[in-house]
């Protein structure tokens, strides 16, 4: 990017910076995640947000969803179209010699890293009482993307994580030690 | 299930995203992050086009969202913006620092 001395960049998932962008019932803050925000500013690393596929095709009202709904082909080029746009801004962090790393959300359909949650069984009328989805191991749609893309390009994946705050076991001392490795 | 959204965004220049983010916070406000100032324009482009779509769906559902910027893609945003319909955004207004910080030590 530019000619400063390479930075440490961070791509981190919309709802991070922005509460609002979780489907209803999911927002866990009024507006950011400040765990992460106030660790990244520690740590002296550029913020990088990324764009928020769920929202900006299913909408601010959308329903939840599992990986096994959005894994359409109508639905992959429109993460691809996003991934697009996140992979050229990390070309050219990689160009300019940046460090970058990714944080997605563990429990999202599109932005998991490490989990990403799933239910076969899901269809029709929105009316589930008891969120029987498990979270399997993989990637979201959206990073698949990322990644495919950042590989066409020639470029290497970035060390990642995901936040797993909608976890039932979740631990934040974990998930700070988790992150505190990544932004070594 | 509580949802403690604010239903606030705020549209921040790259340039700004640091000196308000603790004031933001403390607003409860989200933010939507605007590209930084040395992308390609295609880039820059594709950027504002999805920051345009997403702050449409906020505004299309009564989300309150403000501006907080420096000017320097003000010009691409408002056309990113009125190409869904959207008008400029208001300005956020910055807090002062506090007038007691201002009064002489006694």
């Amino acid at each position: 990017m530019s000619a400063d001395a390479p930075k440490r960049v961070a791509f981190i998932a919309h709802c991070l910076l922005n509460q609002n962008a979780k489907v209803e019932g999911g927002a866990k803050r009024p507006g950011m995640w400040e765990p992460v925000i106030e660790l990244l500013r520690e740590r002296g690393y550029t913020i990088r947000q990324m764009p928020c596929p769920e929202l900006a095709f299913g909408g601010a009202r959308r329903f939840w969803g599992v990986r096994e709904q959005f894994d359409t082909p109508i639905y992959r080029r429109h993460c691809r179209r996003l991934a697009k746009l996140v992979a050229a801004v990390i070309a050219q962090h990689a160009a300019a010699g940046d460090d970058v790393v990714l944080i997605g959300i563990d429990s999202s359909p599109m932005m998991g890293i490490d989990f990403t949650p799933s239910a076969p069984h899901w269809s029709g009328k929105p009316d589930i009482v008891e969120d029987d989805s498990t979270l399997v191991r993989g990637d979201g749609i959206f990073v698949e993307e990322l990644k495919a893309e950042l590989a066409e390009r020639g470029l290497p994946e970035p060390r990642s994580t995901g936040i797993r705050h909608w976890f039932a076991d979740y631990d934040p001392d974990e998930e700070l030690e988790r992150l505190g490795a990544l932004l070594r | 299930m509580i949802d403690p959204r604010s239903r606030r965004i705020a549209v921040v220049a790259d340039s700004l995203l640091e000196p308000v983010l603790d004031e933001l916070s403390a607003d409860g406000f989200g933010v939507i992050q605007l590209p930084p100032a040395d992308l390609e324009p295609e880039t820059v482009a594709a950027w504002l086009e999805q920051t345009a779509e997403h702050v449409a769906e906020f505004r299309r559902n009564d989300y309150e969202v403000v501006l907080v910027d420096d000017g320097v893609h003000q010009p691409e945003l408002e056309r990113a913006l009125a190409a869904l319909g959207v008008p400029p955004l208001p300005q956020y207004a910055i807090q002062p620092p506090s007038t007691s910080r201002l009064m002489p030590e006694t």
